[in-house]
C-alpha cells in the first residue's frame, strides 16, 4: 500500500500503527505514541490525548462512513500538529476534501495509481467555506 | 438573481472537469461500481428502471430565462424534448446516456447551472418559498439566505459523506410556502419581540418511512451565525447519525432518539467553538449578497397597472385564470403569476422542449427574464405588470400552460412513479390521468375549492404525501399496486402529518374514492370552510362510513 505523506509519495515512514486508540488508553499513554482510531471511538477522549501522540491514524472502513472527515478536523481545531494518516478504503476521489479536513497522510488502497491520486490535490482550486487548511471562502481572500 | 463571478464559474467547471474524469476512469473499469455510483450521485446522475436520470440543480428554485432555454436545448440534444420539476425545486431529465453527462455538465456550467449534489448523503438544494422578494406577506427576502448557505454547502469537505441525504429549507413570510417544517433543517426568518430579524431553526423534520414535523432546536439565530450553527448541527450528525441502517439515518432519528433538548445541547456546545470565527459572516459579505436580489426595475405603479374589468367581461376565462392563478405582489400595479405544470395532457411537473423555449420567451417579454420553480412542480413568473395580464394569458394558451387550475384538485404533487423510478412499488402517473379525466369539469374543481392531493408510489414520499390535504401512496400487496389514503396533512405553517383512512384501495377505485371523499366534504361543509378546515373539525368518522361502508368507530 502507497503512502503519500505531504502530497508526496513516501519511501520512508513509520508504519500503520496496529494498537488502537481505546488499548492505548487502557495501557497507560506513555505505551506508545501512534494509534489507529475510527468513527466509534471516543472522540473527546481523543482529542484531550492527541498531543501525546505523534500519529493518530483515522480508519475508513467503506468510503461511506464520512466520520473519519468531522474527527480530523476538530483534531486540527483542537490544535494538534502531529500526523493524520488516513488508512482504510483510501482513493483519490476523496483525497482533496481529505487534505482540506486536515489529514496529510494516506495510504492508499491497492488499487489507485500513485501519479492519478497526486494530480487530484487541488483538482478544485475554489473554496466556498473555511476548513482545515486555512484556505477560503475563496472570494473573501 | 445571484450572477457568477470567476469563482463561482470555475468551480463549477473545474466540478466538470472532475467528474469528466470520474467518468472516464469508470467506463475504462478504473473505479468500482459502488463507490462510482456515489460519485454520480453527488452530480445527481441515478440508474432508474429504463434509463439514467440527472436531476439539475435550481438553487432554491431561481433561474433566468437563458438558462431554461439551456435546458430546452439540452432536453432536443441528450434527452427526449421535455424535463420534470420536483419538489425540491430541482429539475429533472428522464434520458440521458452516462456516457453523455459530462457533456451535459459542461453546457449546464456555461450557463451557470450544475448538478452538483442534487443526489447522495451530502448537502442539497435548499429551497424556499416561490414567492421569495415578492409576496406582500414576507418579512424578509430569504433568496440572499439561500445563496449563502448554498455556498458553504458545495463542495464542503468534511459533510460529504454523510449518513444520509440532508436537506434544508427557508422560509421568510407569515406563511410557509416551502414546507420547512419537514426538512431536515427549517430555518425561518423572523422579527422577534425587540425587533431584530433572525432565524428559528427547526432541525429533524422529514417524510418517508417515518414522517415527523420538524422540532425547534433554536429559537432566535442572530444571522451573521447563520453558517456557524447549521455547521454545528451538521458535524454533530455526521458524528453522531446512525449508519448501521440506511432507512435510519436521518438526523430526525437522531433527534428522536436523544431528544431535542440533549441534540440542542450537542450542537450548542460545538456552536460554542464556532461562533464568532471565521464561519460568522461579515455585514458586508451579507449585504453583497443581498445586492443581487434588489428587485428588477418596476414600473411606477400607474403604468403598471391597467383597469382589467373590461378584459374580465370580454373574456372570462381571463377572469377566472386571474383569480385562480395570481397573487398579490407587494409592489403596487404588479401581480405574481402560477403557471400550473398540471394541464390534463402530460405528467405533473413534465414540461416540453417547446414549453421551456415559451417560458423563457414569456419571462423575458413580461417578467424581467426571471422564473421560478416550486415545489408542488409549478413554474412562477414573479413580476407581472397588471397591463400585460392579459397578453401574457393569451401566450400561455399557446404553449398549453394556461390551465387555471392553481390549488385546486387537479393542481397535485405526483411523483413519477413506477414508469419511471426504480425505488417505487406503485404507478402514478395513471392516477393522475384517471383523476383529470374524471374531474375535468373545472367548475367542480372551483366549487371545491383550496385542496392538496399529492401522490406519492412509494414510502419515500417524494410525492409528499404525508402533508397532502388528501395523500395517496402506492403500496404493492401480494403482486397487485394498491394505494392507501390518508387526509388531513399540511405543509403550510399549520404542518401536520396526514392519518391513514383505512384500508388500501384497488387502483380502478382510486377516483371513486376521490370522488366520495369529496362527496362529503360538499355535504358537511360550513360557509368558506376549506377542506382541510372541515377534516379537521369532523375528523375521520364520516369519510370512513362514506368510502368503507362502516358504521363502527374503530380503524379499519
Amino acid at each position: 500500500m502507497a503512502l503519500i505523506k505531504d502530497q508526496q509519495l513516501s519511501l520512508e515512514h513509520a508504519a500503520t500503527p496496529e494498537l488502537r486508540f481505546s488499548d492505548w488508553l487502557s495501557d497507560g499513554p506513555n505505551s506508545a505514541d501512534a494509534v489507529l482510531a475510527n468513527g466509534d471511538d471516543d472522540l473527546p477522549s481523543l482529542l484531550t490525548h492527541a498531543s501525546k501522540l505523534s500519529m493518530i491514524a483515522l480508519e475508513f472502513d467503506t468510503f461511506a462512513d464520512g466520520r473519519g472527515f468531522s474527527m480530523a478536523r476538530m483534531l486540527r481545531r483542537a490544535g494538534y500538529q502531529g500526523e493524520i494518516r488516513a488508512v482504510g478504503d483510501v482513493a483519490m476521489d476523496r483525497i482533496d476534501f481529505m487534505q482540506r479536513v486536515g489529514f496529510n497522510a494516506f495510504e492508499l488502497r491497492d488499487d489507485q495509481d500513485v501519479t492519478q491520486v497526486l494530480s487530484k490535490f487541488g483538482e478544485v482550486t475554489v473554496h466556498f467555506q473555511p476548513s482545515a487548511d486555512g484556505k477560503g471562502p475563496s472570494y473573501m481572500a | 438573481m445571484y450572477a457568477y463571478n470567476q469563482y463561482d464559474q470555475a468551480l463549477v467547471d473545474q466540478r466538470v472537469d472532475q467528474y469528466r474524469d470520474q467518468t472516464r476512469r469508470y467506463l475504462a473499469g478504473e473505479i468500482p461500481e459502488d463507490e462510482f455510483r456515489i460519485l454520480r450521485l453527488m452530480n445527481g446522475l441515478y440508474i432508474q428502471r429504463l434509463a439514467p436520470m440527472l436531476r439539475v440543480a435550481i438553487p432554491y428554485g431561481l433561474m433566468k430565462s437563458q438558462q431554461m432555454r439551456s435546458l430546452a436545448e439540452i432536453s432536443r440534444v441528450y434527452d427526449k424534448g421535455y424535463g420534470h420539476f420536483t419538489t425540491r425545486q430541482n429539475m429533472q431529465f428522464n434520458w440521458p446516456t452516462l456516457e453523455s453527462v459530462p457533456d451535459i455538465l459542461g453546457d449546464l456550467a456555461k450557463v451557470q447551472m450544475h448538478a452538483i449534489q442534487t443526489s447522495g448523503a451530502c448537502i442539497r438544494n435548499t429551497t424556499t418559498d416561490p414567492f421569495a422578494g415578492v409576496s406582500a406577506d414576507e418579512i424578509e427576502d430569504t433568496r440572499p439566505w439561500c445563496e449563502l448557505i448554498r455556498q458553504w454547502s458545495s463542495l464542503h469537505p468534511e459533510f460529504a459523506y454523510l449518513p444520509r441525504k440532508f436537506k434544508i429549507a427557508v422560509s421568510g413570510s407569515a406563511s410557509d410556502r416551502a414546507a420547512s417544517q419537514v426538512h431536515d433543517i427549517g430555518l425561518h426568518l423572523y422579527r422577534n419581540d425587540a425587533g431584530e430579524v433572525g432565524f428559528e431553526v427547526l432541525v429533524g423534520g422529514g417524510l418517508g418511512r417515518t414522517p415527523v414535523i420538524g422540532k425547534t432546536v433554536k429559537k432566535f439565530l442572530e444571522p451573521q451565525e447563520l453558517l456557524s450553527y447549521l455547521e454545528a448541527v451538521l458535524r454533530v450528525y455526521n458524528l453522531n447519525g446512525r449508519r448501521d441502517n440506511k432507512y435510519k439515518a436521518r438526523i430526525k432519528i437522531l433527534v428522536n432518539a436523544l431528544g431535542v433538548d440533549t441534540f440542542g445541547n450537542m450542537v450548542e456546545a460545538e456552536w460554542e467553538q464556532l461562533k464568532g470565527g471565521d464561519l460568522r459572516l461579515p455585514w458586508s459579505e451579507i449585504d453583497r449578497v443581498k445586492g443581487f436580489f434588489t428587485g428588477p426595475d418596476y414600473l411606477a405603479v400607474e403604468h403598471a397597472q391597467n383597469d382589467l374589468a373590461d378584459a374580465f367581461v370580454q373574456h372570462p376565462q381571463f377572469a377566472t385564470w386571474y383569480r385562480q392563478n395570481t397573487r398579490d405582489h407587494k409592489q403596487g400595479g404588479y401581480r405574481i403569476v402560477v403557471v400550473a405544470l398540471k394541464n390534463q395532457l402530460q405528467a405533473p411537473g413534465d414540461v416540453s422542449h417547446q414549453q421551456m423555449d415559451g417560458m423563457a420567451a414569456l419571462a423575458d417579454e413580461f417578467s424581467f427574464g426571471e422564473l421560478r420553480s416550486t415545489h408542488d412542480q409549478n413554474l412562477v413568473l414573479a413580476d407581472v405588470a397588471q397591463r400585460d395580464l392579459l397578453a401574457l394569458w393569451f401566450k400561455l394558451q399557446d404553449i398549453d400552460l394556461a390551465r387555471a387550475n392553481v390549488g385546486t384538485l387537479t393542481d397535485m404533487i405526483n411523483c413519477p412513479g413506477l414508469d419511471f423510478c426504480s425505488l417505487a412499488n406503485a404507478e402514478t402517473l395513471v392516477l393522475s390521468r384517471q383523476i383529470n379525466e374524471t374531474f375535468d369539469d373545472m367548475d367542480y374543481q372551483y366549487d371545491i375549492g383550496d385542496i392538496q392531493l399529492k401522490i406519492s408510489g412509494c414510502i419515500n414520499a417524494c410525492g409528499h404525501h404525508h402533508v397532502g390535504h388528501i395523500g395517496v401512496l402506492g403500496v404493492e400487496k401480494g403482486g397487485k399496486q394498491v394505494y392507501q389514503f390518508t387526509l388531513g396533512g399540511s405543509a403550510s405553517k399549520d404542518a401536520s402529518l396526514g392519518k391513514t383512512l383505512g384500508r388500501s384501495i384497488e387502483q380502478d377505485q382510486v377516483v371513486v374514492v376521490i370522488g366520495q371523499i369529496l362527496d362529503v366534504y360538499v355535504e358537511l361543509r360550513e360557509t368558506d370552510e376549506t377542506f382541510l378546515q372541515l377534516v379537521r373539525r369532523v375528523g375521520f368518522a364520516p369519510f370512513k362510513e362514506r368510502v368503507y361502508g362502516t358504521h363502527q368507530r374503530s380503524a379499519a
